[in-house]
């Protein structure tokens, strides 16, 4: 039976009187591909160059495969670390980058250089060692920065928003490729990212944080579905909040009506809805569980998707609704009336 | 012509510039000993007449030990600090590193009556080389912060932190990644050192105890006009010299730059 393959423990961090990082607890477990995700300041990179060892935390213990590290620089810890500028050094070619950390190993040169190949191969640079990394382009230094942290096969891979200065269809392509690459090698990969899409397109679990602290852990779907706090609805896609009423186990919910929402106190709160979980009703559409109606307010057109932004009548706020262009279906104008249908069993309850 | 007199001005300048270290060769192999025009003979009398002077070359080897000493002092003093000024922050930075740039533009002559009176007075440990070297060592100081300082600040912080990363120690990690790649600042920065204390006359003038340096030695050698044209020779090798080092810095820098892809902004010839 083996522990989580790291294990943080009320670890804090606070520069004079900046509290960085509250007091953190955290399990990542072995194989794992996990994101640390939150704006900038939020004490994400903070928590991974701790665990990397470049920061010393102001309190608690941080495990790594079961061992204390405090007072293990980073040299001697079994994590590589994937710098956000790569850090590639730029006096030595592509093949003496890679295999830079097998310095101090005891292998045989040609050992090194098959170890240099193969972990070239894993990151699609097959020959490319002999080359000089400033001809490189932003994608191709990535790898080589990849390749050169996977070939001393550390226990964990701490990856420090490794796509943020690539373009977007290369950022896309080497999401995926970075997820077969860790699925490939069966290592724990952290991720630090401000990325909302990329936290879940990559990730198995994923920490939001704010303000030097973790306001939600799940999966991607339990966090798109069921965000805990509105902070992190805000933060994850886009969310509509509308004010509710609650009364004897139902919500009266301005411009939607009146929903059964057992298990909730009376007073007033807020709830939730995704733009995708409304739809704009055409003619001929199936008729869904609730209908709401409303003046189309905004109309933006995105291509493959057009997003309305509809005023209920009764409601102050417009809700924004995601619907996808299909064969044949006309795009609503501004000023339009819209019937919306709306299923209650996508409602988010937020009482914070 | 377009802009006729500016590069008539242009002319003038570089004339003006370059024209009396032009003069220095012509008198040099001039057969004789009066510095005018026009000239007489070809001679290398003078060149000859260098190696047989003792008091010369105890100067010379007194100028260059100094320069040496003072070159490797300057740029590892100037390389602490310019790493610290630039990769870290402390308390006080913005005070501390104006202050120890300030010998930039405090007089040479304040400099040297103060550490007389300090290496004599205050001390008591009387003069010798090691009293120049200090002062040379404070005054070139400046001269190789600034050029690391550009060095430095080319450089990512996270390189080392890299290396550190790949399992290097902290010292290895500057060996292997920082210091080759400020290298090119670092040459440079030993050359200035060197031609400013090889050539530096007023500190040397006032510290000088019984070895002189060889701008005190040739001030000393202006007295006696027949040894003039000997001067004149001595001058020509300096500036040989001083081509052939720049020439070296120069070529070493721009490998540097071209190694590590960067951008090439100019150097320092």
């Amino acid at each position: 039976m083996s522990g989580p393959i790291i294990s943080l423990t009320g670890v804090t961090k606070h520069y004079g009187s900046f509290q960085a990082l509250q007091p953190t607890d955290l399990d990542i477990q072995s194989g794992e591909f996990f994101s640390l995700l939150g704006p900038s300041g939020c004490g994400k990179t903070t928590l991974l160059r701790t665990i990397a060892g470049f920061e010393t935390p102001s309190g608690g213990v941080v495990r790594i495969d079961g061992a204390d590290m405090a007072g293990v620089p980073p040299n001697r810890r079994p994590t590589n670390l994937v710098f956000q500028s790569y850090a590639i050094f730029p006096h030595l070619s592509v093949a003496e980058n890679v295999g830079f950390g097998l310095r101090r190993s005891t292998q045989s040169k040609a050992e090194k250089a098959a170890a240099v190949e193969e972990a070239l191969g894993m990151v699609g640079l097959e020959g490319y060692g002999p080359r000089p990394t400033h001809a490189m382009s932003g994608g191709q230094r990535q790898r080589v920065a990849l390749a050169r942290a996977l070939i001393l096969k550390p226990k964990v891979l701490l990856l420090d928003e490794p796509l943020s200065a690539l373009d977007k269809k290369l950022r896309e392509q080497m999401q995926g490729e970075l997820r077969r690459l860790q699925r490939q090698v069966g290592i724990t990969f952290i991720l630090v990212t401000h990325d909302q899409e990329e936290a879940l397109i990559m990730s198995d679990r994923i920490a939001v944080m704010f303000e030097g602290q973790i306001a939600q852990l799940a999966t991607p779907e339990a966090l798109y579905r069921q965000p805990d706090t509105r902070q992190v609805a805000d933060f994850i896609g886009v969310m509509n909040f509308l004010p509710a009423q609650f009364v004897d186990g139902s919500a009266e919910i301005a411009g939607l009506g009146r929903v059964d929402l057992p298990d909730n106190e009376d007073g007033s709160g807020v709830v939730g809805l995704r733009p995708e979980t409304l739809q704009v009703l055409y003619d001929g559409a199936d008729a869904p569980a609730r209908i709401a109606e409303g003046d189309v307010v905004e109309v933006t057109y995105y291509g493959d998707m057009t997003y309305y932004d509809v005023r209920f009548d009764g409601a102050d706020k417009p809700v924004t609704i995601s619907m996808k262009n299909l064969a044949g279906r006309a795009v609503l104008e501004r000023g339009a009336r819209a019937r919306v249908g709306w299923d209650p069993r996508a409602l988010v309850v937020f009482r914070d | 012509m377009k802009g006729g007199g500016l590069r008539l001005y242009a002319l003038i300048y570089l004339l003006f510039l370059y024209a009396p270290i032009i003069l220095l060769p012509l008198f040099a192999f001039n057969s004789s000993s009066i510095i005018a025009f026009p000239l007489q003979g070809f001679t290398t009398e003078w060149f000859a007449e260098l190696t047989g002077v003792e008091a010369l070359h105890g100067a010379l080897k007194n100028s260059l030990f100094v320069a040496v000493i003072t070159a490797v002092f300057s740029t590892c003093l100037g390389m602490f600090a310019a790493r610290a000024g630039v990769m870290h922050q402390f308390p006080g930075k913005g005070p501390i590193m104006g202050l120890i740039m300030l010998p930039l533009v405090l007089p040479e002559v304040i400099v040297a009556v103060s550490l007389l009176v300090v290496a004599i007075n205050v001390l008591g440990i009387g003069l010798s080389l090691w009293t120049i070297i200090a002062a040379h060592t404070l005054i070139c100081m400046p001269f190789s912060i600034a050029i690391l300082n550009s060095a430095f600040q080319n450089l990512d912080a996270s390189l080392e932190e890299a290396a550190v990363d790949l399992g290097e120690s902290r010292w290895s990690s500057f060996r292997l990644v920082t210091l080759p790649l400020v290298m090119p600042g670092i040459i440079a920065s030993t050359l200035i050192a060197f031609t400013i204390s090889l050539d530096e006359f007023i500190i040397a003038f006032f510290l000088t105890g019984g070895e002189p340096t060889l701008p005190v030695y040739i001030w000393s050698l202006l007295r006696f006009p027949q040894r003039v044209p000997v001067v004149m020779a001595l001058g020509t090798l300096l500036v040989a010299v001083s081509i052939l080092l720049l020439t070296i810095a120069e070529f070493y820098r721009r490998r540097g730059v071209r190694r590590s892809g960067q951008q090439d902004h100019g150097g320092f010839l």
